[in-house]
């Protein structure tokens, strides 16, 4: 049976700087220039920024990174997240439920899918194609909450999203929490940092969580600047956190002392 | 300067707790680390508003959220919890509590909750 044509657009191919190429989406793959893929093979699927514009990332094998202009990008990208390689268990979601500790109260639960692909966990349903890479994730638990007036089992998936971290809530039959939650903990388990943290490692990465700056941390602690750039460089190192700013400790010299003195001398005189 | 009270029983959530709030412009009248130092502080102080924490040695926040109510039916308070622990929120709320924050947290997010509990934004 012959492919059926979905759409036909001009679209961009990221090789070392944008091409032009013509992009045609069936039911059964997707031809960007000279890239044909079968959507069914696609391993994962995510929206990334390149050079300043939001461009769709496939990964079969390699990476084919492209472009379209307008809607049509969210359109394609949904009908992807819908159709590559993945396993898929039919939901009920509600995310995020929380955001920064917070809790979130313009969402609503919504029926789909949480689909597992090679790097990460979505949420999809029509409106939402949320992407959560392996990385991304903090901890699965079971908790009991009131879903439509009744007590119900839900997962509660912690995970991260612009530095902050969400929960999100997922309703489904019992026996496919389960095998859902021991899955999602597998995952977690596999991608947490393997190196142990110290107590105070974990109580800095909690004041930087929670937007305290160095000098409140060094307070909050006792601890000196040096103590703390060396706890900061492990973070880093770890890949638990990225330097954003360099701080400047300074020494005055003569002059910037002379500048100080004559300031006094004049506070002095104007008491 | 709106007063507040902390109530937690690890010195770190405190002190975390103390330097945002502070930040926010608020006055910490006292900290303390369980349910039975919280009542007796609010009794003290009078504060506008209690972040308790619910798992605690001695008394927990559930117990010392009602002793506050019972003597303050005004009582602002804002459970400080864990992820998992929301069966206890339910039944904090439920005793009157007034908001919620999960830890961990981010500063603007708490001082957001804080506000909307005392009705400042």
């Amino acid at each position: 049976m012959s492919e059926k044509v979905l759409t036909k657009t001009t679209a961009e191919l990221y090789k070392d700087g944008w091409v032009k190429a013509e992009l045609t989406l069936t039911d059964e793959s997707i031809t960007i220039g000279t890239e044909k893929v079968t959507i069914r093979e696609i391993e994962d699927l995510e929206l990334v920024e390149v050079d300043s514009s939001q461009a769709i990332r496939i990964k079969k094998g390699g990476d084919i990174v492209f472009r379209v202009p307008g809607k049509l990008q969210s359109q394609i990208f949904r009908f992807l997240a819908f159709n590559l390689k993945s396993d898929r268990f039919a939901v009920y979601f509600l995310s995020p439920a929380t955001r920064g500790g917070v809790v979130v109260t313009n969402v609503k639960w919504e029926k789909g899918y949480l689909s597992i692909t090679d790097e990460a966990v979505w949420f999809l349903s029509p409106n939402k194609q949320l992407r959560i890479s392996f990385d991304n994730l903090g901890s699965v638990d079971k908790d009991v909450r009131t879903v439509g007036g009744k007590q119900r089992v839900v997962l509660v998936i912690a995970h991260v999203e612009k530095g902050e971290v969400l929960t999100s809530l997922v309703l489904c039959p019992e026996t496919t929490l389960e095998m859902l939650e021991h899955y999602l903990k597998q995952l977690i388990e596999k991608y947490k940092p393997k190196s142990e943290l110290s107590d105070v490692e974990i109580q800095i990465a909690t004041l930087i969580y929670s937007g305290v700056d160095s000098v409140s941390i060094e307070s909050i602690l006792g601890i000196s600047t040096d103590e703390l750039d060396k706890y900061f460089d492990k973070l880093v190192d770890l890949g638990l956190a990225r330097v954003v700013k360099i701080r400047k400790e300074l020494e005055l010299t003569p002059k910037g002392v002379a500048v100080v003195s004559e300031a006094q001398k004049s506070q002095n005189i104007m008491r | 300067m709106p007063k507040v009270l902390i109530v937690d029983d690890t010195a770190f959530m405190r002190k975390l707790l103390r330097n945002i709030l502070f930040s926010g412009g608020f006055d910490i009248v006292g900290e303390a680390e369980n349910g039975k130092q919280a009542v007796e502080l609010y009794k003290q102080h009078k504060p506008d508003l209690v972040t308790m924490d619910i798992v605690m040695p001695e008394m927990n926040g559930i117990e010392a959220l009602k002793q506050i109510k019972s003597i303050d039916p005004q009582a602002k308070v804002v459970m400080c919890t864990a992820v998992g622990q929301e069966q206890m929120v339910k039944a904090a709320i439920k005793l009157g509590a007034k908001g919620y924050i999960i830890k961990p947290f981010q500063a603007p997010k708490v001082i957001e909750e804080v506000k909307k509990v005392l009705g400042l934004n």
